[in-house]
């Protein structure tokens, strides 16, 4: 008991001592860690948009009108369907009239009326669109009714998907990386400031380290200093995080129906990694500013 | 309790120059002794207390001391050996913001013992030292000698079976100094072996102690009963 007493009190004189190196470290594992859970929070949320896509996702057999290809006729276009509903891949099939691509089409782009008016209500081609047992199985369609009478197309909306995806792991790598950086940048901040007041102390070190205190007596202080530095710098960022993201998540919610959104749960669940982040790195830095330092 | 058996230490200084600080010492230390080490600055005084207390390893030869082989002596065991060994400074290295008392505690604390020993140690410490007037007070209230006291108890507090004294009256006047000699006399006599490097000739000559003489790393001079030196 005695012990820890002394051991935190001596780490929170260490950070009293030197207020603006202290408010420094905070600052500086704060806004690394912050990156961090923002990146670990947009990867969350395309999880969860990706699964509630794929489920959604459908193959679209695109058929001929006769403007590239000869245009499908009514016979070829029952035969086609029928031999879809027998695929054992295949969940659902729907008809999409030419009329009807239309109507999606003006009411995706309902806010961009100038290129709803440029498009021909005749243009959009007639398709079945094909909901897949297991959206993986696209090849098996496409090898089958590539060559079909009447088909102009086969296109796999995971395509589409997968280059959202593309797109969203960039901005996710990147705010990685900064964050990466900014954690290094934190931590040799932090073993900097364990330098500088293992310095400070050097003279109560080396009567320790003389009436024979062990090592980890004499480090641990130090170790504790910046690891509660890490500790309250992750705990800022937790609460940054869990002010703003499930607000900007909820207006977004509201104007995208598209798909779903992260909320509080999700900023819950990776508080935990920040601490172990937050606490791990200023340890980690601690150990490493002190190995030489005050070495027996 | 202190035995070197062909101990060499060198140091380097840049490229190939070497300076050696101790040239194949042997030299031996019984239980209970009162031991002056002398000789001029550089002649291997601080080495040698260095060396006994493991902030350096020889580069050849043996070391025990309270029993354990420093050489072969773990890093991690490093501090139950300093246990053993109570250190005073040539400039008391008191910590300026605790009291007389806090001071000798620390000595106790950083190394685990219970609040119940260090409340009765202490002050029992501080009456052999003759501080316990004066244990709420600030070192910077006290005079050389008495912080020179105040150390010589936070080295003694723990019961070590040696106290390495490092110039211990370089910084005080010589009346003051007869009293610290006094004061580690008292505790030689409980049966501490007393090692004390030291340039103080009038004290060396008047306690008539053991002398090991140092000169360029070489023992010119190990005496029972001796003085600070011949022509000197």
């Amino acid at each position: 008991m005695a012990r820890w007493r002394y051991l935190l009190q001596e780490a929170f004189i260490g950070l009293r001592r030197n207020l603006m190196m202290t408010f420094a470290v905070i600052l500086s594992v704060t806004v690394s860690l912050t990156l961090l859970g923002a990146s670990l929070l947009l990867s969350d949320q395309v999880d969860l948009a990706t699964d509630d896509w794929v489920g959604r996702v459908e193959v679209s057999i695109f058929l001929c009108d006769g403007r590239v290809c000869p245009a499908i006729t009514p016979e070829q276009q029952d035969e086609l369907r029928e031999e879809l509903e027998a695929q054992e891949v295949v969940a659902e099939v729907f008809y999409e009239s030419k009329q009807e691509a239309y109507e999606r089409f003006t009411e995706l782009f309902a806010d961009q009326p100038s290129l709803v008016e440029s498009i021909d209500p005749d243009i959009l081609p007639a398709s079945f669109r094909v909901r897949l047992e297991n959206p993986n199985l696209f090849n098996v369609i496409a090898d089958q009714f590539g060559a079909f009478p009447g088909v102009e197309e086969i296109v796999d909306q995971r395509e589409v998907l997968n280059q959202f995806l593309r797109f969203t792991n960039v901005v996710r790598n990147a705010a990685l990386v900064v964050a990466a950086i900014q954690l290094i940048a934190a931590g040799v901040l932090i073993a900097n400031t364990i330098r500088v007041a293992a310095f400070a102390r050097r003279e109560q070190t080396s009567i320790m380290r003389l009436v024979g205190a062990s090592n980890w007596y004499i480090r641990l202080p130090f170790v504790l200093e910046g690891v509660i530095a890490g500790l309250v710098g992750a705990l800022v960022s937790w609460g940054l995080l869990y002010a703003t993201v499930p607000r900007v998540a909820g207006n977004l919610a509201q104007d995208i129906e598209l798909m779903p959104f992260i909320g509080v749960a999700q900023v819950l669940a990776i508080g935990p990694w920040l601490l172990i982040a937050g606490t791990g790195i200023a340890a980690v830095a601690s150990v490493l500013a002190l190995r030489r330092f005050l070495d027996v | 309790m202190i035995r070197l058996q062909n101990v060499t230490k060198t140091y380097k200084r840049g490229g190939d120059d070497e300076v050696v600080a101790l040239k194949d010492v042997s030299l031996e230390v019984n239980k209970g002794e009162f031991v002056f080490v002398v000789g001029p600055s550089g002649s291997g005084k601080s080495t040698f207390m260095k060396l006994l207390t493991r902030e350096q390893l020889p580069d050849d030869g043996n070391i025990w001391v309270a029993g354990k082989n420093l050489a072969s002596l773990r890093a991690w065991k490093v501090p139950v050996l300093r246990r053993e060994i109570g250190y005073v400074f040539q400039d008391f290295k008191l910590l300026p913001n605790k009291s007389v008392y806090e001071n000798v505690a620390f000595a106790l604390e950083v190394i685990g013992k219970g609040r119940r020993e260090i409340d009765k140690r202490v002050p029992e410490v501080l009456e052999l030292v003759g501080l316990t007037e004066k244990s709420r007070a600030q070192p910077h209230e006290l005079s050389g000698g008495q912080q020179q006291r105040v150390s010589v108890a936070r080295a003694f507090v723990n019961n070590p079976r040696i106290l390495l004294c490092d110039e211990p009256t370089g910084n005080l006047d010589p009346s003051t100094s007869i009293g610290i000699m006094k004061l580690l006399d008292r505790i030689n006599r409980t049966g501490a072996t007393v090692v004390m490097a030291t340039h103080d000739q009038h004290i060396v000559d008047s306690m008539r102690r053991r002398v090991i003489e140092l000169e360029n790393g070489i023992v010119v001079r190990d005496q029972t009963r001796g003085v600070y030196g011949y022509g000197n």
